[in-house]
């Protein structure tokens, strides 16, 4: 009877202490992230002007998925197989790879549909068009997407590759490689300002040292941050010195499980250095890579600091990117709920890559 | 196993390692270059990788006008502001959700879970709305608050809680010891290695953090310094000079760079579960 009594006792002080030592952070977590998410769906129905909404909060207007088409979709708009043929043939191209991989079991479920997916999109979104007499509602948002896409496919095999081949090369335990892993390291730790502003006189034409080193060879300095052509590079190359970091540091965590006994075994049939790398360390990091991958994909998709600091958006939209745009929409123009629908779209994107991200995972244990 | 190929690939990683370092080291001999020099060239000495003509005036500059200081201390502020919130409702959470039985357990981690899949850029609209009805903004209450209630720090102390073996807690059970007490206690002070990665994690991103503060904070005697540098470093040739904006830059980065040099194993282990769930 006792202690009966001492167990259930027991049972109701766990729900009890559970309650009080979850309280503090369901609470903020509530009122921070669950209900602003639903709170920022609701907006993205209603047309929201910033300022007519702060002076009389009645000043808005339900209206459906109004701002949604205003964003994305134009008037007479058509879809055809021919609309830009190298990005749909790429799409293709991947939609039949991911099938024949996955039959020829070089590909797991979860990445064979993945890959799948997305080339289907690629195949599918660039189709649309405006056909005779049509517009797009927005003339910007699909080539801010498209700008946005552009960054992240420079960037993330960018990082990627230098990342791998610093981590396979820093991977031992003395200390020179340990003070040159922080050496590659310590840009990660800084700030998007700082970054910007280092970067932002780097690429100079006057004053910065890429110019200055040009012109000691006898060249004529390129006009970065303004050129058409080299906008988007120099902020590609910022995010890549910003961000390898954390890729090379995932990339060695992953290296510490690839048994030493594969190297010894590999140099005993004469696989050293780069062999070494292509047969035995590329294999076993197959799933780090791809975590890694679809990691970057994540944070560079919500690149906004370095477009907003060191172009503008600028020359000619060539580097405006969509969370840049969201904020321009909303904190320029006060247009409130279709900066909220392209948020809901981001987040969309950024749902899809999470998921992949944690099935991943998942498959991993 | 040190043959002549590893000093080798040493040599030849140290030419990356050194470019890698290069852009850092022009920001902080800037720094210490005179301003009047610097509007003519800004390649006196070796590319101007090596600051002479040196002065340390930027500096006295900086903390004798302008609002670097109190932007400073405004990052220190909301930084540990934010960190000690992180800390105290994540280990608390954590702490539940690892090792207490209670209804509605599988839904709650779920719904936690769900949150690692909202990025702040999805939500920064309706919580500027929310904090402006609350009359909230320009304060360090409302630069801290958004992100203290972050999944991957309560998934972070959970992984550690539940690693921790049954019998310490048994015997505290066995003397009749409250959960309470045991998560004060027992828990908390074997917790101290995820705390640290935890903090670490969570102050790194708070003294870093541009967006939320750029349409939070609109009087400049709340900016962050994060946010200050980049309201400054538009217009720095004709208005503060390029020596004291650099110098700006290096007093930016100094806390968040010590950090990282004495906590280096922290440091990486905090990005590397920041990086892989979250």
């Amino acid at each position: 009877m006792a202690k009966e009594s001492r167990a259930s006792r027991r049972v109701f002080g766990q729900t009890q202490a559970a309650v009080v030592l979850l309280l503090p952070f369901m609470a903020v977590y509530v009122l921070f992230l669950i209900y602003p998410f639903f709170r920022g769906i609701w907006i993205s129905l209603h047309d929201w002007n910033l300022l007519a909404v702060a002076f009389n909060p009645d000043a808005k207007e339900f209206v459906g998925a109004s701002n949604y088409i205003k964003v994305m979709w134009g008037k007479n708009i058509t879809w055809s197989a021919w609309a830009s043929p190298t990005l749909q043939i790429l799409g293709a191209v991947g939609v039949v790879a991911s099938v024949v991989l996955h039959r020829g079991r070089r590909l797991s479920k979860a990445t064979a549909l993945a890959i799948g997916i997305g080339s289907a999109l690629f195949f599918l979104l660039p189709g649309f068009h405006p056909g005779e007499e049509g517009r797009w509602y927005d003339r910007r948002f699909w080539p801010t997407v498209g700008n946005t896409l552009l960054f992240v496919g420079f960037t993330v095999p960018g990082v990627t590759v230098s990342a791998l081949i610093l981590a396979a090369a820093l991977n031992r335990e003395t200390r020179a490689m340990s003070a040159l892993r922080t050496l590659f390291f310590l840009s990660q730790v800084l700030s998007v300002t700082v970054v910007t502003l280092i970067w932002q006189i780097m690429f100079s034409p006057r004053q910065g040292l890429i110019a200055n080193i040009t012109e000691l060879f006898g060249g004529s300095p390129i006009v970065w941050l303004t050129d058409e052509r080299f906008a988007m590079a120099a902020i590609v190359i910022t995010t890549i010195w910003w961000s390898l970091g954390i890729a090379m540091i995932l990339f060695l965590a992953g290296l510490q499980d690839v048994s030493t006994d594969l190297y010894e075994a590999g140099a005993l049939d004469n696989a050293t250095g780069m062999k070494a790398f292509w047969y035995i360390t590329l294999p076993n990091l197959k799933r780090t890579i791809t975590l890694v991958i679809v990691l970057q994909i994540i944070l560079h998709f919500q690149v906004f600091g370095q477009s907003h600091l060191m172009t503008n958006g600028g020359p000619n939209d060539t580097t405006q990117v969509l969370v840049r745009y969201i904020y321009q929409t909303g904190f320029r123009d006060s247009e409130l709920g279709r900066a909220a629908a392209m948020a809901v779209f981001l987040f969309l994107i950024m749902g899809a890559f999470s998921a992949l991200q944690f099935v991943l995972g998942r498959e991993e244990e | 196993m040190l043959n002549r190929g590893y000093y080798w690939l040493v040599l030849a990683l140290s030419i990356p390692a050194f470019v890698w370092l290069v852009p850092t080291i022009w920001m902080v001999s800037l720094s210490f270059q005179p301003n009047d020099v610097l509007a003519r060239t800004t390649s006196s000495t070796a590319l101007g990788l090596v600051p002479i003509p040196f002065t340390a005036e930027n500096y006295a500059a900086l903390f004798t006008f302008g609002q670097t200081p109190l932007w400073f201390l405004n990052s220190v502020i909301v930084s540990l502001g934010m960190t000690l919130g992180v800390l105290l409702v994540s280990a608390t959470a954590g702490f539940a959700l690892a090792r207490l039985k209670f209804p509605l357990k599988t839904p709650l981690t779920v719904l936690i879970l769900i949150g690692l899949m909202v990025p702040e850029q999805a939500v920064f609209i309706p919580l500027y709305t929310m904090f402006a009805d609350f009359g909230w903004h320009n304060s360090y209450h409302a630069l801290m608050l958004p992100r203290i209630a972050v999944p991957i720090g309560v998934f972070l102390m959970m992984s550690f809680f539940k690693a921790i073996p049954d019998d310490i807690e048994e015997a505290a059970r066995l003397e009749g010891v409250g959960w309470l007490q045991i998560f004060w206690y027992v828990m908390l002070p074997l917790a101290r290695p995820a705390m640290m990665t935890l903090a670490i994690l969570t102050f790194l991103y708070a003294w870093n953090d541009y967006l939320w503060p750029l349409v939070s904070a609109q009087q400049r005697e709340y900016f962050t310094i994060t946010l200050g540098l980049a309201s400054i470093q538009s217009n720095f040739a004709q208005s503060e000079g390029l020596g004291r904006v650099m110098a700006s830059g290096v007093i930016a980065s100094l806390p968040v760079v010590i950090l990282f040099l004495i906590f280096q194993r922290y440091v990486v282990q905090a990005m590397t579960v920041g990086g892989s769930k979250g």
